[in-house]
């Protein structure tokens, strides 16, 4: 599938080049992220030893594809795999009332971190809260289509709702399942002819409204609240909720210098669904754990950052035990996101279970990367 | 078997939701219009930076509200795409660009704006450019404009050029006065002519023609006052001056008896503080771009910028 989407993209540019050279050519970008990093992660493989990494390299087509839409498509090879990361559409103008729609394949904007790729942030890892809470293994990203429109607002103040209708592949939770499961009743036949109706996704929806507001003639403050909920089992109707409020405030003090804080706020609402063989039914448990994320990031003398982290979040299971994360990073660009050298240590103190010995190990990581990147460089998004 | 067997009640698909929210979306778009109605007759004319929201006002007199969206003292190749200056530009009946890839930024905050009617003008379509590379471009070469130096703004006799462009544009938007567009573009033609004048007889107060800048921004004020531009302080565009290009520079002034440097606001203060420690050079620090959106401001910018640099040394500007 992979290869034939490569090829397909390859073809369809190879054709437009000499047609159209200079007019329908997109542009082309890749961004590549190789790493040093060192981690005394017992669960890791390589624990306690230097790994050198190549990271994930990004590849971005982007252009107009008439004076109403845009469309990008960003590739993404990582551990040798050759994946969309994010393909769509997006209508800009033309609609009624200012709406704008996106259709495809995309990292769904949920707060403020999860739509912006890794490679944006000046922090190695994405938070735990994240990767915890939101569906998905790496990010939340589904294919869907979302509506937006500007709300009025006074001033230059911007309120922005947006609404997202997606597939809901990324909320499925799988279940352990046994053949003695099986055997005993469990739906989830996957070893039988038959529908596994738990395998199927059913529809999911995102909610989100944004405001931003200048904070003086050039810094300003961005706060929004998000919601979602999708289908984690579809035979036994469970759903995952999430919820989540965010802000980012970005405040010069000279031309060259201005620090950004920002944070967010997230609570689960999950049910997962068990099979109870005696009774032959679906048994729903709810977990709503919650937690959040906060960092600042100094940038200064243009080139310069450093920064801090801290995270808190309660574990999305019965014993929801707190763990916690602190975090410092700082880097140098040499002409912004050309060539970028970044580096991260991240102390993650996980919580201890009740039943547990009381025992919890902190892991702490070590990273260095050199975010490099060629072709167009697009202006920088609040 | 019943697969659908459950304990809890059944609850609404997260589907209906979305269709619903997506609904009502919809209606709201068709009871909140994108421009709020316009109090008075006037075009908005919104611009990347003040000089072409200056000009545009010279043009367009009292049928115009201008407002730039690049501050006089930002660095206009790095703007931040702020929602704000999408709401904005969602209000403008004209967008003035500078082109030339110095305002990609605009592109973006364009297309945020969602607004239907905007009329987009490139400010650089009738210039000359200066500096436009030959052979191939990459970015071993630094922070280099394929299609020229986009600074063209500094030579008044481009800015007549704009306004030409400006009352080209503003008369297809708003026919009925076309003719006081055009009247107000050749008026404004004129004082560029004086200006030239002026200038050239203040430039020819110098003791010497030939300056050092920090970036190659100031080559059309070179070109159209008769300036001599010896070096940069940048050994190349976008890269910070190293202490060798410096040392080679501070040779270079005693060499070329260079007087001034010109740097923007935006810029380190080090290489200018240690060339004047070096050679006594007399350092202007010196927005490219005009104060404000008004009328008068981009002429008058270029003036004080040239008086600058004929006062007595001890005036050393900065803004």
């Amino acid at each position: 599938m992979r290869c034939t989407l490569l090829c397909s993209l390859v073809t369809v540019l190879i054709v437009a080049g000499p047609l159209h050279a200079g007019v329908v050519n997109p542009d082309i970008s890749v961004v590549g992220q190789p790493s040093l990093g060192f981690t005394d992660d017992s669960q890791v493989p390589d624990a306690k030893r230097v790994r050198l990494d190549v990271g994930e390299t990004e590849m971005m087509f982007d252009s107009y594809l008439n004076p109403y839409a845009r469309g990008i498509f960003i590739l993404s090879l990582a551990d040798g795999q050759l994946d969309l990361e994010e393909g769509y559409f997006t209508i800009l103008r033309g609609l009624p009332g200012g709406l704008n729609l996106k259709g495809g394949k995309y990292r769904v904007g949920f707060g403020k971190l999860n739509s912006a790729h890794p490679h944006a942030n000046p922090f190695a890892e994405p938070f735990h809260v994240l990767r915890t809470y939101l569906p998905g293994d790496e990010s939340f990203n589904e294919t869907g289509l979302s509506l937006s429109e500007r709300l009025p607002a006074p001033g230059d103040m911007s309120l922005t709702a947006t609404v997202d209708w997606l597939q809901g592949d990324t909320f499925r939770r799988e279940r352990a399942v046994t053949e003695a499961s099986i055997a005993a009743g469990d739906p989830r036949d996957t070893y039988a002819s038959g529908p596994d109706r738990s395998g199927e996704t059913r529809p999911a929806v995102v909610g989100r409204i944004s405001g931003f507001t200048m904070v003086g003639e050039r810094s300003g403050l961005e706060f929004g609240v998000s919601a979602t909920q999708g289908t984690n089992n579809v035979a036994a109707k469970a759903l995952t909720r999430v919820y989540g409020a965010d802000v980012k405030a970005k405040l010069w003090n000279s031309a060259q210098s201005y620090l950004v804080l920002q944070g967010e706020l997230l609570k689960l609402d999950r049910e997962d669904a068990f099979w109870d063989s005696g009774t032959k039914v679906y048994v729903k448990n709810k977990v709503s754990p919650m937690g959040g994320y906060v960092f600042a990031d100094y940038n200064f003398a243009t080139r310069y950052n450093a920064g801090a982290s801290f995270e808190s979040y309660q574990s999305d299971n019965a014993d929801k035990v707190w763990n916690k994360a602190v975090g410092l990073f700082a880097g140098f660009a040499l002409m912004e996101e050309t060539t970028a050298i970044r580096a991260d240590w991240s102390h993650f103190m996980p919580g201890t279970p009740a039943e547990s010995d009381g025992h919890t190990k902190a892991v702490n990581t070590f990273t260095i990367r050199v975010i490099y990147s060629m072709g167009p460089h697009k202006a920088h998004q609040f | 078997m019943n697969l659908n067997t459950e304990i809890c009640s059944g609850r609404r698909t997260p589907g209906r939701s979305s269709v619903g929210l997506g609904l009502l979306l919809i209606s709201l778009s068709a009871v909140l219009p994108i421009r709020p109605a316009i109090a008075s007759a006037k075009l908005r004319i919104a611009a990347s930076i003040t000089d072409l929201a200056s000009i545009a006002s010279a043009v367009g007199g009292d049928q115009v509200e201008c407002f730039s969206i690049a501050r006089p003292t930002a660095d206009v190749h790095h703007v931040e795409v702020l929602p704000s200056y999408m709401v904005r530009v969602s209000r403008a009946d004209v967008y003035l660009k500078v082109g030339m890839q110095l305002d990609q930024w605009a592109d973006q905050i364009i297309d945020g704006s969602r607004n239907d009617h905007l009329v987009i003008v490139d400010c650089s379509r009738d210039i000359s450019a200066l500096e436009k590379p030959t052979g191939q471009v990459n970015a071993s070469m630094g922070d280099v404009h394929p299609n020229g130096n986009p600074h063209y703004w500094l030579d008044p006799r481009n800015g007549a050029i704009v306004a030409t462009e400006v009352a080209e544009a503003l008369g297809k938007v708003d026919p009925a006065h076309a003719a006081d567009y055009q009247s107000r573009a050749e008026a404004f033609t004129k004082q560029v002519d004086s200006e030239m004048t002026k200038g050239k007889g203040i430039i020819s107060t110098l003791p010497s023609n030939v300056v050092i800048t920090y970036h190659s921004s100031w080559v059309y004020l070179a070109s159209a006052f008769g300036l001599e531009i010896a070096g940069t302080a940048e050994p190349i565009p976008g890269i910070p001056p190293t202490a060798k290009h410096l040392q080679d520079l501070v040779d270079l002034i005693k060499q070329r008896k260079v007087g001034l440097f010109l740097q923007e606001p935006y810029f380190s203060d080090d290489a200018g503080q240690f060339l004047s420690r070096q050679t006594g050079l007399r350092v202007i620090k010196e927005s490219p771009s005009c104060d404000t959106e008004a009328a008068g401001s981009y002429l008058s910018h270029i003036d004080q910028l040239l008086q600058l640099m004929a006062a007595p040394a001890g005036d050393a500007g900065g803004r």
